[in-house]
């Protein structure tokens, strides 16, 4: 099984869980992304959407595992075929809650960028863009190294 | 699956006038956010339709530069199925009908 072991510089990781992990509870109950079909009657749109945030709790859940005692004790985090498409996705959500939080005092194309001073920004959108960047790391570097795992899952 | 239960459990509707709703062709489209990465975007459009990397870059640039890329069109049950996907993976997704364009 192909697996990624990646060294993470705790100092720099570790104050950033406590926005991740602020984002991962307010997905419990909300979806990431909006839910863009309205001609859904009433009863069938919120089975719908239920069934999207279970999914979307199951994803996030295996992204905060990532960050468990062996994270704090030497700084490593793994991915395999086995939790890669869970982590993308899930990086997927929390950025988006990010940007919804946080973030909307950025640009659009600040954000598609990744181009923004952060020295000009206060502490804690300073914070929440540098977790956002961190999970865009996360996903390129599973993107990278196991896409085929996930296409072939 | 879950919700297709509960699709035929509810019935808002009477069952003629449901029908000719659910009835024609419908586009599954995806619409732009900042947020997903561009490679992001290629994989999961590789993952649900089966796209080689070409066609995936193709609908991604659509979407990228004119906000919107229809990726599937055919009958609205099929259509739900693969806006439920889509947006498993959190891609903002609208299903429209061939009417309305």
């Amino acid at each position: 099984m192909k697996r990624i072991e990646v060294k993470l510089a705790l100092p720099v990781v570790a104050p950033l869980l406590d926005v991740i992990k602020g984002m991962a509870d307010s997905l419990r109950r909300s979806l990431a992304a909006p839910l863009g079909l309205t001609d859904l009657d009433a009863d069938y749109g919120t089975a719908w959407a239920d069934e999207l945030v279970a999914a979307q709790n199951e994803d996030v859940k295996t992204l905060l595992a990532l960050f468990n005692e062996g994270f704090f004790r030497e700084g490593v985090i793994a991915f395999d075929e086995d939790n890669a498409e869970q982590i993308v996705r899930a990086t997927a959500a929390v950025r988006l809650r990010l940007r919804e939080y946080y973030l909307k005092p950025l640009a659009d194309e600040s954000l598609e960028s990744g181009n923004v001073e952060l020295e000009e920004l206060d502490e804690s959108l300073r914070k929440a863009f540098m977790c956002y960047l961190f999970l865009a790391t996360i996903q390129e570097l599973i993107i990278q190294h196991l896409d085929s795992s996930i296409l072939e899952s | 699956m879950i919700l297709a239960q509960a699709k035929t459990q509810v019935s808002p509707l009477p069952q003629a006038e449901t029908e000719l709703a659910l009835e024609g062709v419908w586009r599954v489209v995806v619409l732009n956010d900042p947020v997903n990465l561009m490679s992001y975007v290629v994989l999961v459009f590789k993952k649900v339709f089966g796209f080689d990397e070409t066609t995936a870059r193709r609908h991604m640039l659509e979407v990228h530069e004119r906000g919107r890329s229809v990726v599937w069109t055919g009958l609205r049950e099929k259509a739900e199925a693969y806006a439920f996907t889509l947006q498993q993976w959190h891609l903002t997704t609208i299903l429209e009908s061939d009417e309305t364009h």
